[in-house]
């Protein structure tokens, strides 16, 4: 079993140092500091302003947790963007046909965004979210950090489902996070409580990792039981596995297609 | 005049369903519902304006920053901003007609905003000073053209400006009061503030929204005028200094 892990494990390693390849090509640690964390915590605050005016402190600590976790899951979704870079780069072909399997190939590829995603999304809860009236008990905080990283990896799974379908509609590659982010944002109980919409909304928001991993992370700030929390953070664990075989799947199918139409190179 | 039109009717050709453009029709109103949906859930209806007012001045801005970094980036890669830089055009009007054609689709998501909070929300929302909502969103594409050439030359210097690009949006729309009024803001922002055009469209589009009288609309149009005026001034002068060095160094060309 660990034998057959073993090559897996290599090619995601072997990709994943492009990955931070790339993101010391764009960010410096000053620029990623003072323009990139900056630009997500004037993010957060910005929400939570708005939550202040309109319903006082109790909302805005509500908000604060749910739009700094979002953080993260705006930085995961990149992976639909960078993606489509290798099309751009003309290296697609040779991953189709590389014996390595492509969902390792891009399962490392872009692992700087649930890296940065999580760093983003730990300086908002631990160091933005107590200026807004959020506490946090010591206890708490390596759970809280735990959920954290998890909601970046269940994020950056289904991420990687949605950039196997835009590989071929590149103009849409920044289209569709923007937007995907937006609706988790309205629907997955960021804002308002899920239970604000209809009910229908609330079971599609069900299929996205962020729901129970947030949900998990507000029960956590309440003092629900951990068995509650741990069974919330396992449900939104297996949501992001079931993205991440959805992602397989479709990566295989996408590669199998092209290379049978010869149309690897092309973007339709 | 002729010149600018001519480079806002290509620039809109240009653009014509580009993802740019397209992100933004589509986030505008899926803003709406986020912003109504937490005053709602408040209970205070009485905000709505303030949902319709922010996704337009956010759209407005993204795309302004957008073409700031697009338009040198996108001709240095065709391998025409040396003909577009030796043409006898003037650059500056050049730029700041393509600017203004980008900026002006922005206007597109107030009535997208506008038809989505009465969509999801069924607050219709009545037009009470039509020719002062109109106004000022003619001058906010003007001032967001305006302030964001001043990133034009930074483009021309150093391609990798895409991360100020990227950092130059929330800090500006909290900064600017775009949904919550900068009052709401600590007293020693509110002077920084009101230095950003941004402020002064957010509370006349929202006083333009509100059926009490507004008060000193023209004063105010003409600040946010001023302010857009002075970042195209500042815009193209440095400009026009950076095209002068990488001309005298030869490096026009290099990414």
């Amino acid at each position: 079993m660990l034998a057959r892990l073993a090559l897996p494990a290599h090619v995601v390693r072997h990709s994943a140092a492009n990955a931070f390849a790339d993101m010391r090509a764009i960010y410096t640690w000053r620029t990623w500091t003072f323009g990139w964390l900056g630009r997500m915590l004037a993010q957060v605050t910005f929400f939570v302003l708005l939550g202040r005016v309109v319903a006082g402190p109790e909302h805005a600590t509500y908000l604060v947790i749910g739009n700094a976790l979002m953080t993260c899951v705006i930085e995961s979704l990149t992976v639909v963007a960078s993606t489509t870079w290798e099309r751009t780069a003309g290296t697609l072909a040779l991953l189709a046909a590389a014996p390595a399997g492509p969902t390792w190939v891009f399962l490392g590829r872009s692992l700087q965004w649930p890296v940065s995603g999580t760093g983003t999304s730990l300086v908002a809860l631990f160091l933005l979210g107590p200026f807004f009236g959020v506490t946090w008990r010591p206890e708490h905080i390596p759970v809280a950090a735990l959920l954290v990283v998890l909601t970046a990896a269940g994020t950056y799974c289904f991420g990687l489902f949605l950039a196997a379908l835009v590989l071929n509609a590149g103009r849409l590659r920044n289209v569709v996070p923007g937007v995907t982010a937006l609706l988790m944002m309205a629907f997955c109980g960021v804002q308002v409580p899920i239970g604000y919409w209809p009910s229908w909304i609330g079971r599609i928001a069900d299929i996205v990792p962020l729901t129970h991993l947030l949900h998990a992370l507000r029960a956590l700030t309440e003092d629900a039981s951990s068995g509650y929390v741990f069974a919330r953070a396992a449900l939104g664990l297996l949501v992001g596995v079931f993205w991440l075989v959805m992602a397989h799947l479709a990566f295989e199918s996408l590669l199998h297609r092209g290379r049978r139409r010869g149309t690897v190179d092309f973007d339709p | 005049m002729r010149l600018f039109v001519t480079a806002a009717r290509f620039q809109l050709r240009h653009l014509a369903g580009s993802p740019a453009a397209v992100q933004v029709c589509v986030t505008a109103p899926l803003l709406t519902v986020v912003f109504l949906s937490i005053s709602d859930y408040a209970g205070r209806t009485d905000l709505s304006p303030y949902a319709v007012v922010a996704p337009t001045l956010m759209s407005l801005w993204l795309l302004a920053l957008h073409a700031a970094g697009e338009l040198i980036t996108e001709e240095r890669d065709l391998g025409t901003l040396e003909g577009l830089i030796a043409a006898p055009a003037r650059l500056g009007t050049v730029v700041m007609g393509r600017m203004c054609a980008v900026t002006a689709i922005g206007v597109v998501s107030f009535a997208e905003s506008w038809l989505a909070a009465g969509l999801v929300f069924g607050r219709w929302l009545a037009f009470p000073h039509p020719l002062v909502v109109v106004a000022c969103l003619l001058a906010t594409v003007w001032a967001a053209a305006g302030t964001a050439s001043i990133l034009s030359p930074l483009f021309v210097l150093m391609p990798s400006a895409r991360v100020i690009q990227n950092t130059l949006s929330y800090p500006f729309y909290l900064l600017g009061g775009v949904l919550v009024p900068v009052t709401f803001l600590p007293g020693w922002v509110q002077p920084v503030s009101r230095a950003v055009f941004l402020s002064w469209s957010a509370d006349l589009l929202r006083d333009g929204l509100d059926p009490a009288p507004v008060t000193d609309a023209v004063a105010r149009l003409a600040v946010i005028l001023a302010l857009g005026s002075a970042g195209c001034a500042i815009g193209l002068m440095l400009l026009r200094r950076v095209l002068n060095r990488v001309r005298r160094l030869g490096t026009l060309a290099q990414a």
